[in-house]
């Protein structure tokens, strides 16, 4: 059984993730600070760490955490769930080590399909992959199992909801697709600029492996679309 | 004051500089200063010219043969009898002619008149013989001088005996030794006389004896004769008198009138001469060194001696001033050519050269005078007689045997005080000159400093807030420590609590948004919960409801962020270059697409507008223009969007047809979460965004946006106004 711990001041929210986790079998451990955490992570390391960034009076404990968390592993999935949505905190949450970083206002089938992609994910980490779960665009190769990405056979290290982004874009290249269809690919609530930010954030992190990198292009005023 | 001045609308400058025309008195009181300093160095120039009085008078005490003991003695002095003998400046020729004594002759000159009659055969008129009568005395010679006036001039026969059957005069003196001395002039052909001594009684046969110790020689005149008569000081004692014996008749020749000074019978009818001692001139003549007039009178007020000019004689104090000296250089240039010229013209009176003739030079008076004779010593002030210089004199008594027996006055004219003082205000105004200059220049600068530094001040005050009360740049806080730098500090500081404030109210929505997520996180998990677990469909259907709402609270809640996150984003935008026509063509495609209803006009220039900006980001402030102008439409009505090149602008206008906007309100429609939808327009949530956030999209590409009316009254346009070349934000 999937050992999750959720780390939340907040105690309504906590039991009811909880009480959602553990309907959905997974075996749930609830903390309400980061000292608590801290310790229970120096015992046992969780499969999967749900963590929100103000923890009772550390307005960063949950950066914190997933520090000495990435620290004591580097492959425990960790989920930044929040009530803090600005550009400046997601890019420090994933660049934290975070594998995805979630908004509170996100839905519980939302949340529970994020958790199972993220165990996929690490489960099928080591598995071979089939050529049937491959999908080639010239030098963009995107293992729809273990959901990662290659870019002229490099690995580029996207989160969940970059990789939705980029799937969705890539699925069917030269069509437009909008910022709305983007959102509801990646099942987040965004508005239009965390989109754009999130674009601009897949372009850098394509162009850091490829400076000539220009695949995604801007069609203004519609959204998007994969370019040959 | 300061009311008046800033009635008269002046700035600091010159409000300081009037103030400062304050440092103009100063003047004055160095005037006023001056004027004392000259009080007391008058007070002084009269206690020094006491003394020197006092000093002479003292050589003289208590020397009896100093004075002639006839005069001096007497109770008083007859003017006319008594005679006193000027002092001549050079030697007269004796001729006849008046021309070489001195030019106030006649006012010198004595008259005699019916007063002086001695005797007359007739009764005695007015005009019919009179004469003037002068003495004087150079070296050793005395001189008179006569102007007679006589209806005919009867001379003496030439070889005859008689000398007293003609018109003559009688001169009666003493001699040094007190003899009684009798002399005739009689008038002769030519101009010459015979002088004779009577030697006995008039009426015995060889009466006169001729002599040559006396010279005359006489001049006829209009009305009678002038004559000229002189002989040695040594011949005459004290005391002289002068008669004129007038004879009209060739025939029978007799003496018709005698006019004389004096009675000539006997020696003590006679009046005195005055002739001062050899030993008070040489005195006096040791004192001439000092630099004052120096007189010496008799008890009667007459002169003695004399010695000093006045015009020399300006005390010590000019000795004292050496402005004579003069520097080369352009201060003393200065000084010489522009400065004192100046000072004379308005200020200063400089010494100017004066007359002081007594009006009779045998006669000194005064307050000094009396004083001096009732025995004590004083000085006063008076003016020179021409009135243009103001003279010091001061006269101090001179004893013999505890009784006045004349003065010494002295005198000494202001001049040496006047230059000194002169001098000195020259110095004070040069220096004080010197002063205000350099103070006035000080203070305009430093009002103009001052002013500068305020006036920077009220612009960056200005430039500070713009017009819609955000916070443009901050006020640089100025580093100096005095009242405008804390003024400077006050208001940056306030500007920077006010955009601190600003900030506040600006971040308030992403602020409020933040913390109503956790709630409705907890709401939504809730719910969440309860959906999956079973429940009938009538259950069910409020979950959905419920879920329905809090799925509006969400998007809502993230539109209040998202202004922030584009404030957040835009400082990591990067500009490039491209072409706003492809932009803005490729939107209205999409646009057209999305509304299919609207009717979009666009217009663009053909030729590309090559901008430097964010692309994305003015995109989306296209797609926020649009949404608003399509939301406030007429049905079926256009929009129009043009896109129009100036020389470094390019302008954007989106003018739609709909509702006009209320008055006063268009500036505060660019603010954050302000907005003029009615409530037919509130079928989904809006916070008034839009407009905010393409506010902040062209404020980042340093460009101006403004919504109005449009002219034709239909609806309203956005115009935004934006640089082709922005500079590359930091």
């Amino acid at each position: 059984m999937k050992q999750i711990a959720i780390v939340e001041d907040e105690a309504a929210i906590r039991e009811n993730y909880m009480d959602v986790l553990k309907k959905h079998g997974y075996k749930v451990q609830g903390y309400a600070d980061r000292q608590q955490a801290q310790q229970a992570f120096d015992i046992k390391l969780p499969d999967l760490a749900i963590i929100d960034i103000g923890l009772g009076h550390e307005i960063d404990g949950g950066f914190a955490l997933c520090q000495s968390l990435r620290a004591l592993s580097p492959t425990v999935p960790i989920i930044f769930l929040t009530a803090r949505d600005s550009d400046f905190d997601t890019v420090c949450g994933l660049r934290m080590g975070a594998d995805d970083y979630l908004t509170k206002d996100i839905s519980l089938p939302h949340l529970m399909a994020r958790i199972a992609a993220l165990f996929r994910r690490s489960e099928l980490m080591s598995a071979p992959a089939t050529e049937e779960t491959l999908l080639h665009r010239g030098a963009l190769t995107i293992d729809q199992n273990k959901m990662q990405i290659f870019w002229q056979d490099q690995h580029i290290d996207l989160t969940v909801t970059e990789f939705w982004m980029v799937y969705a874009l890539a699925k069917r290249p030269g069509h437009v697709r909008s910022r709305q269809d983007l959102m509801e690919d990646a099942h987040v609530v965004v508005d239009d600029s965390t989109i754009t930010s999130h674009i601009k954030r897949i372009r850098k992190k394509f162009a850091q492996h490829d400076a000539g990198f220009d695949h995604i292009h801007t069609v203004y005023g519609m959204g998007y679309r994969w370019g040959a | 004051m300061g009311r008046l001045i800033a009635r008269l609308n002046a700035g600091l400058r010159v409000k300081i500089v009037i103030i400062a025309s304050l440092l103009l008195t100063l003047p004055w009181f160095g005037y006023r200063f001056v004027l004392e300093i000259e009080k007391l160095l008058r007070q002084g120039q009269e206690q020094t010219l006491i003394g020197t009085a006092r000093a002479i008078a003292t050589a003289l005490n208590e020397r009896p043969a100093l004075f002639s003991q006839q005069a001096s003695f007497l109770p008083s002095v007859q003017h006319g009898r008594d005679l006193y003998v000027y002092d001549l400046p050079g030697s007269i020729t004796i001729d006849g002619h008046l021309t070489d004594w001195p030019e106030d002759l006649d006012a010198k000159m004595h008259y005699y008149g019916r007063q002086y009659v001695r005797f007359s055969q007739r009764p005695y008129q007015q005009g019919q013989t009179d004469f003037y009568l002068i003495t004087g005395r150079h070296q050793q010679q005395f001189y008179a001088a006569m102007k007679v006036k006589d209806q005919h001039t009867v001379l003496r026969r030439s070889n005859s005996h008689q000398v007293d059957r003609n018109d003559h005069l009688i001169l009666a003196l003493t001699t040094p030794q007190g003899e009684f001395q009798r002399y005739l002039i009689a008038l002769e052909e030519g101009g010459q006389t015979s002088a004779w001594i009577i030697t006995d009684e008039l009426d015995e046969p060889n009466l006169f004896s001729p002599t040559n110790l006396m010279t005359a020689q006489w001049q006829p005149r209009q009305d009678g004769y002038s004559l000229e008569i002189s002989m040695p000081v040594s011949l005459l004692g004290q005391r002289l008198s002068v008669s004129v014996y007038d004879v009209n008749h060739d025939t029978h020749r007799d003496v018709e009138t005698i006019i004389g000074t004096a009675n000539a019978n006997t020696a003590s009818d006679l009046g005195t001469v005055l002739l001062p001692s050899p030993e008070i001139e040489r005195i006096v003549k040791g004192m001439g060194h000092s630099s004052s007039r120096i007189w010496v009178l008799d008890r009667h007020q007459r002169v003695l001696a004399q010695s000093g000019d006045i015009q020399h004689s300006d005390g010590v104090w000019a000795t004292s001033v050496r402005y004579d000296e003069e520097d080369h250089g352009l201060g003393s240039w200065l000084d010489q050519h522009l400065l004192r010229p100046l000072y004379s013209t308005f200020l200063l009176s400089e010494p100017v050269p004066f007359q002081d003739k007594p009006a009779n030079p045998a006669l000194i008076t005064g307050v000094n005078v009396d004083q001096a004779l009732q025995g004590r010593g004083y000085a006063h002030w008076r003016a020179s007689t021409d009135g243009k210089a103001m003279i010091l004199s001061a006269a101090y008594p001179i004893w013999l045997n505890d009784k006045v027996m004349g003065a010494v006055v002295a005198e000494e004219s202001t001049q040496g005080v006047q230059t000194l003082k002169n001098r000195a205000l020259e110095q004070l105004f040069n220096v004080l000159l010197a002063i205000i200059i350099i103070a006035a220049i000080i203070l305009f600068l430093f009002a103009s400093s001052l002013s500068g530094r305020i006036r920077r001040l009220r612009d960056q005050a200005e430039q500070s807030i713009d017009a819609q009360g955000r916070i443009r740049e901050a006020i640089t806080a100025s580093t100096s420590k005095d009242e405008v730098g804390d003024l400077s500090r006050s208001l940056a500081n306030m500007v920077s609590r006010l955009g601190q404030y600003n900030h506040y109210l600006e971040n308030l929505s992403s602020r409020l948004s933040h913390e109503l997520r956790t709630p409705v996180a907890v709401v939504r998990s809730s719910l969440d919960n309860l959906s999956m677990s079973t429940l009938n469909p009538e259950e069910q259907r409020y979950i959905e409801r419920a879920q329905e709402g809090i799925r509006r609270l969400s998007t809502i809640l993230s539109s209040m962020t998202e202004a922030t996150r584009i404030e957040q984003s835009l400082q990591g935008a990067d500009m490039e270059e491209f072409t706003l026509n492809e932009l803005i063509s490729g939107c209205m495609q999409g646009y057209q697409f999305a509304f299919t209803d609207q009717h979009f006009q666009v217009q663009v220039p053909k030729s590309p507008v090559r901008i430097t900006g964010a692309p994305d980001f003015l995109a989306q402030l296209l797609d926020k223009l649009i949404a608003n102008a399509v939301e406030f439409s007429h049905p079926n009505s256009q929009i129009e969007v043009t896109l129009s090149q100036t020389d470094k602008h390019a302008t954007l206008t989106v003018s739609n047809q709909g509702p006009l906007l209320p008055d006063d309100m268009a500036d505060q429609l660019l603010h954050s979460m302000v907005s003029v939808r009615s409530q037919a327009h509130q079928d989904k949530p809006h916070l008034g965004l839009g407009l905010y956030i393409s506010r902040l999209i062209v404020d980042y590409h340093a460009g101006q946006i403004a919504i109005r009316n449009r002219h034709d009254c239909l609806g309203v346009t956005v115009a935004v106004t934006l640089p082709l070349r922005t500079a590359t934000n930091t």
